[in-house]
């Protein structure tokens, strides 16, 4: 990634556009357009979106929570491509222009509930489906302390417990938008997370859903999840995993 | 939000069971895929070297043709070219096309006509490869 130019100087005007849709007063989604002065470099896409609500038009609407790329409840399209509004500075996407354009849309394949916010539970629904969690009926070991795991083992599946669920991925992904009964990019991280988990049990189970015909084989390698990703999580390569995994029976 | 509890509800696991008794079309799919990828990289470049780099496209003749297939090996290794090409790129199609037809039916359809289309092509080309009479000059 390239350096920002870091400066406190409040000098950027920005043109923000704003895909709106208000199901109970429109028929159609539209544009919003607004202009901000004196915006400091510094400052994030999400910092722009709660001065256009708490100054100018308090009905847009959006989610949020951490503000600080942790949660993953602010992912939108931003420009043309997803990413979570907390972390995008307009330094970014200024590009050495002023005034800066920033176009901002919710994220695609997911139903839109009004403005900025999706339906979630089609993409939640596909993250429960791969057993998103701890899988072991054996008891714990006699000291009653923890199951242990060699740091080789914690390896194997470091990259995708980084996972935030912020769907940005899945909604990057062509194959999702062709056909949402596609699990997912990030179901699929999610299953990794616990197929290659040594102290875990459910791997039959989860690869044997992986396997089906809405799982990986649904993948093509686009890489636009592993691009989408702001975790820097290697998701295509995450996916290539798995499915050597069904094909060689080998975990 | 639905909580996730720490079982499997019940309907994951019933899915789970229809999933495990369905044959893995598409893993193999894939497999053959990539296989039938590999064994393209190696016949499609020997063919394009042979046709276009080793051989003027001027001097492709019928004569230069029945040369080639005075000897089984090359008719073999057209075969081969013949099979694979053939079934990887309507495979291919086939995997493209179900990405945007979602009904059932309609993509059984699509499914045995591609098959019966690529089988047709394979056995009347195969046809014309083994039975060509290179002896006539
Ligand atoms: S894998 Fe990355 S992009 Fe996908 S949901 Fe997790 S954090 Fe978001
Ligand atoms: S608000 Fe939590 S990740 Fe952006």
């Amino acid at each position: 990634m390239s350096k920002i130019p870091v400066s406190s100087a409040r000098d950027y005007t920005v043109e923000l556009r704003v895909r709106r849709f208000n199901p109970e007063k429109d028929s159609a989604p539209w544009w919003g357009e607004y202009t901000l002065e004196g915006v400091s470099p510094n400052d994030t896409v999400l910092d722009l979106l709660h001065r256009v609500k708490w100054t100018m038009d308090g009905t847009l609407s959006l989610r949020r929570s951490c503000a600080h790329g942790v949660c993953g409840s602010d992912n939108m399209k931003i420009n043309g491509a997803n990413a979570l509004a907390c972390k995008m500075l307009v330094a970014r996407l200024a590009n050495g222009k002023n005034p800066v354009s920033i176009q901002v849309e919710p994220m695609a394949g997911l139903p839109v509930l009004k403005d900025l916010i999706v339906d979630m539970e089609p993409f939640f629904e596909h993250y429960r489906s791969v057993l998103p969690y701890f899988i072991n009926d054996e008891p714990p070991p006699a000291d009653g302390r923890e199951r242990l795991q060699s740091p080789e083992d914690r390896e194997k599946f470091d990259d995708t417990t980084k996972c935030i669920l912020c769907a940005a991925c899945t909604t990057s992904c062509p194959s999702f938008w062709a056909d949402d009964r596609y699990v997912g990019p990030a179901a699929i991280v999610q299953a990794h997370r616990f197929i290659y988990d040594s102290r875990d049990q459910g791997y039959e189970e989860r690869l044997s859903i992986m396997a089906e015909q809405f799982g990986v084989w649904k993948c093509r390698t686009i890489f636009n999840c592993t691009n989408a990703c702001p975790r820097d999580i290697e998701v295509t390569k995450a996916i290539a995993e798995v499915k050597m995994s069904i094909t060689t029976g080998k975990v | 939000m639905t909580t996730i509890t720490g079982t499997p509800s019940e309907g994951v696991t019933t899915r789970i069971a229809r999933l495990q008794a369905r044959t893995p079309l598409e893993r193999y799919g894939y497999l053959f895929m990539r296989l039938s990828g590999v064994a393209l990289i190696v016949l499609a470049i020997g063919h394009m070297m042979i046709q276009h780099v080793l051989n003027d496209v001027h001097s492709l003749t019928l004569e230069f043709v029945r040369q080639q297939w005075t000897s089984w090996g090359w008719r073999t290794y057209d075969l081969f070219l013949l099979i694979f090409a053939i079934s990887h790129g309507f495979n291919g199609l086939r995997v493209v096309l179900e990405d945007y037809i979602h009904n059932p039916r309609t993509v059984r359809f699509v499914r045995w006509f591609l098959l019966i289309f690529t089988i047709i092509t394979i056995v009347w080309s195969a046809v014309a490869i083994a039975t060509f009479d290179a002896s006539i000059g």
